[in-house]
């Protein structure tokens, strides 16, 4: 299609969108973000939706901050930590100049409380593992704050820094109950809670004592005055929206439109190069077809991940050529050497020497076996697209792959079944040994390990990863897991999905950060010009 | 079907031979090449048949094999209509959506009006089993097709199985209202009186004079009903319910390109406005139908 057609259609569908949306963008020192999907709750023990992650970060701090690139840890509510030789105990010293957003002073007692909330069994968070295996959590005196436990854990300060460890008010948690993160929230973070309709806007305000930013950002204090979040679920409707400057910013731009709204005047379009959401098709290790190791490592030959990235992500992907992105802590580079190239050739030859003969249909076979297999999915932007285009390779080498993909309202259902052979997932992850911990455990059976992958040999290395208190060994050990899990091609890597944080020209200072999927992070040096 | 006839009106004072005063009704086929927009919607309905049927033999390429690195590509040299977003020719993914089409509309459509024709046939023809059958049939109609279509795939998961049983359900209830109205009018007739008092057995009765004399209800309902149900059809694949990847069907091949409807809107449109025709062809020959076998309306 030529570009003055192309331009024509989002011109007209920008013009449609200016009739149809509120104006709120043109308020002056509000800034609005799009994005495509609304949380079910902002309580951040709650919910572990990178729609929730979002909002929290902006309302509520950590102990700790994660940098712009993923590997380093800085302080935020925390201005110093202690850890013990044994790497058992980690002490923190607090800073003294904390407000919550009703100007109440944050003491010791209420990171406690919070950090407590987050981890205790019984508080049934989905998320309470990853604080590790806690001893005890108690305030020395008003600014000092001990985390002690069992065992080393070598993640904590990393699980620390994600959204689930924010610290919120004890009075506001007790005093809305179950309600709390839906109908309102008093915490720390640069923005207060004003708002929130869902799937429709969130609205936050400036929170007027925040003066303790991360010093990853150039200036600590937010400096804008509100902030809405608005959802639009449709992604040609949210790109018409950002062209019709009815909003400021969002990272939730469609692939194929990255290049186009670069070249609109005013728009800036910024990549977040250490950005972690890698997308990857994982097997069910113990079901008929797949559990054959030269099946699984046929699928990964056969598989033509770079063709993937350039089409179904419009070259604005990275094809993933090992089991995690080289840019997390402890990647290691000796298993991506072991990871399969693609040569469907090589494909055919492995699955002829396993004893996988083409049928008169195409299909493969032994023992009476066909070699099918039936994955399941989120219908989402990409997931029918790689889906269909990994189906057309693996048919090539005599694989049938049959696809079933679900709605998110049944999906997530579906996926913590045993109806399927194979599974699409993409996912954030701070940590290799996070990565590895969630997904390879064998207690994570059935979900988040849907692999049923249980394997003495990874549940020992990974202890050992996560109680070292040395980098050697941590590395070492995860290295390990990686290879094996390589070895065995449990999973077929497909696509480092990018961030591209797309600002419109009334904003100054934004950088795409993405830890956990949150594009603007703090949102501290984001400006609007008058 | 009972002979209907047109007693032409006789001019005045002028007295004609007895033969010459009954003059047979002209085929309904003739009847609908007499009116444009039918020839038109005929012509179409017959081209669209037609072309899937062909389909493996019409299509230029493999409508499963694709070319990534020809993705989304606009009409043109490379390929007639374009590509899709597995880079596969669009002329040939079309024409193979046009037969999963069409088949789930045929499918649905003989399976629902097949249980539903019986229905009002029973419901017209015992009185006692009429209210129970007709409410069954309103509780039927208190759910959307689509509702149906939720709650199939939910339980058997989605595909085009769960498409045509949804269909078929949601067309049960149309069509017996259809068929026992219809049938209800034919046995209030002399005939049906007489083929009972000579004790012509309910099933003879049934097949030998009420069906016959329902057909033209019937066959007008259907054709009007093919057009809903490919409707029907293309919006649960639409919404990810009804044909799966590889397979090609026309909601679903709109739904495949509503991601880039800016950038290469042929993807959607083509498919979309290949539903517009089929829809439209169909209820413009339903109509017709309608007029051609109502003797009423023909005179």
């Amino acid at each position: 299609m030529s570009k003055a057609l192309k331009s024509m259609l989002i011109a007209g569908a920008a013009a449609l969108t200016i009739g149809s949306l509120p104006a709120v963008a043109q308020q002056a020192n509000t800034l609005t973000v799009l994005r495509v999907i609304d949380a079910d709750k902002y309580d951040p023990i709650r919910s572990t939706a990178t729609a929730a992650a979002e909002i929290v970060y902006m309302l509520a701090d950590t102990l700790v901050s994660i940098d712009f690139d993923m590997q380093t840890i800085k302080p935020l509510l925390a201005k110093s930590w202690e850890v013990s030789e044994d790497g058992k105990t980690y002490t923190f010293k607090l800073r003294e100049d904390v407000k919550f957003c009703d100007g109440r002073p944050m003491k010791a007692e209420d990171v406690v409380y919070s950090l407590k909330r987050w981890t205790d069994p019984a508080s049934k968070s989905p998320v309470s593992f990853r604080g590790g295996p806690v001893k005890d959590i108690k305030a020395t005196d008003d600014y000092t704050v001990v985390y002690e436990l069992k065992e080393p854990y070598a993640d904590l300060l990393f699980q620390l820094g994600l959204s689930f460890a924010s610290v919120v008010d004890k009075a506001s948690v007790e005093q809305l109950g179950e309600n709390f993160g839906v109908q309102g929230f008093n915490a720390t973070g640069p923005y207060c809670w004003v708002s929130w309709t869902p799937r429709q806007d969130f609205v936050m305000k400036k929170n007027p004592h925040y003066t303790w930013g991360p010093e990853i950002y150039k200036d600590p204090k937010p400096q804008v005055e509100q902030i809405v979040w608005r959802v639009i679920p449709e992604q040609n409707t949210l790109m018409a929206a950002m062209q019709a400057k009815q909003a400021d910013a969002t990272y939730y731009m469609p692939y194929i439109a990255i290049d186009t709204i670069s070249r609109i005047p005013g728009m800036k379009v910024q990549q977040q190069k250490n950005y972690i959401y890698d997308a990857f098709m994982g097997f069910k290790v113990d079901k008929p077809v797949v559990k054959d190791e030269a099946i699984r490592r046929a699928v990964n030959m056969a598989t033509n991940k770079d063709a993937i990235a350039k089409a179904v992500y419009f070259g604005k992907g990275a094809p993933m050529q090992s089991l995690l992105n080289p840019t997390v802590l402890d990647f290691d580079p000796k298993s991506a050497s072991m990871m399969p190239k693609f040569d469907p050739a090589a494909a055919a030859k492995l699955l002829d020497e396993a004893g996988w003969k083409v049928g008169s249909d195409g299909v493969r076979e032994k023992d009476g076996q066909k070699a099918t297999f039936t994955v399941y999915g989120l219908r989402n932007a990409v997931n029918p697209r790689i889906s269909e285009a990994m189906q057309a390779d693996l048919r090539k080498i005599g694989i049938d792959m049959k696809i079933q993909l679900w709605d998110a309202t049944v999906g997530w259902g579906k996926l913590a079944t045993q109806e399927f052979d194979a599974f699409y997932m993409s996912y954030p992850y701070v940590t290799a040994n996070e990565a590895l911990n969630l997904y390879f455990r064998s207690t994570q059976t059935p979900t988040p390990n849907r692999m049923n992958w249980k394997n003495e040999k990874t549940d020992q290395l990974l202890a050992t990863a996560t109680t070292a208190t040395d980098d050697a060994t941590r590395k070492g050990a995860n290295a390990a897991v990686q290879q094996q899990l390589t070895e065995a091609s449990v999973w077929v890597p497909l696509v480092s999905e990018p961030m591209w944080l797309v600002t419109g020209e009334r904003v100054e200072g934004a950088r795409p950060h993405g830890v956990y999927g949150a594009g603007l992070y703090k949102g501290l040096d984001i400006k609007l010009k008058r | 079907m009972s002979d209907s006839v047109v007693i032409p009106q006789s001019p005045v004072g002028v007295q004609q031979p007895e033969a010459d005063r009954i003059v047979r009704r002209p085929s309904v086929l003739l009847l609908l090449l007499r009116e444009p927009s039918a020839c038109v919607a005929l012509m179409t309905v017959v081209t669209i048949l037609l072309a899937a049927l062909f389909a493996p033999w019409l299509a230029p390429g493999d409508p499963y094999g694709g070319d990534l690195a020809l993705t989304l590509q606009p009409p043109g040299e490379l390929a007639l209509l374009g590509t899709d977003g597995q880079g596969r020719d669009m002329i040939t993914r079309l024409l193979y959506g046009l037969r999963t089409t069409l088949m789930i509309g045929f499918a649905a459509v003989f399976i629902g009006c097949g249980i539903g024709a019986v229905i009002g046939f029973a419901a017209a023809y015992y009185s006692r089993l009429s209210g129970l059958l007709m409410r069954l049939m309103d509780v039927l109609l208190s759910f959307p097709a689509i509702l149906f279509g939720l709650a199939i795939a939910a339980i058997f998961g989605p595909g085009l199985t769960a498409v045509i049983i949804a269909l078929s359900i949601a067309t049960v209830p149309l069509m017996a209202r259809v068929v026992r109205g219809a049938a209800i009018v034919v046995m209030q007739q002399d005939y049906i009186e007489g083929a009972r008092a000579l004790g012509m057995s309910d099933r003879r009765l049934i097949l030998k004079h009420l069906l016959p004399n329902c057909l033209s209800a019937i066959f007008v309902f259907v054709t009007l009903r093919f057009g809903q149900v490919i409707l029907l059809g293309a919006a649960l694949s639409f919404i990810g319910l009804g044909a799966q990847p590889p397979t090609a069907e026309l909601g679903a091949m709109a739904a495949d390109g509503r991601n880039f409807l800016f950038f290469a809107p042929h993807v959607s449109v083509l498919p979309s406005l290949l539903i517009f025709i089929i829809v439209l062809a169909f209820n413009v020959l339903g109509d017709a139908l309608r007029d051609a076998l109502d003797p009423k309306l023909n005179k």
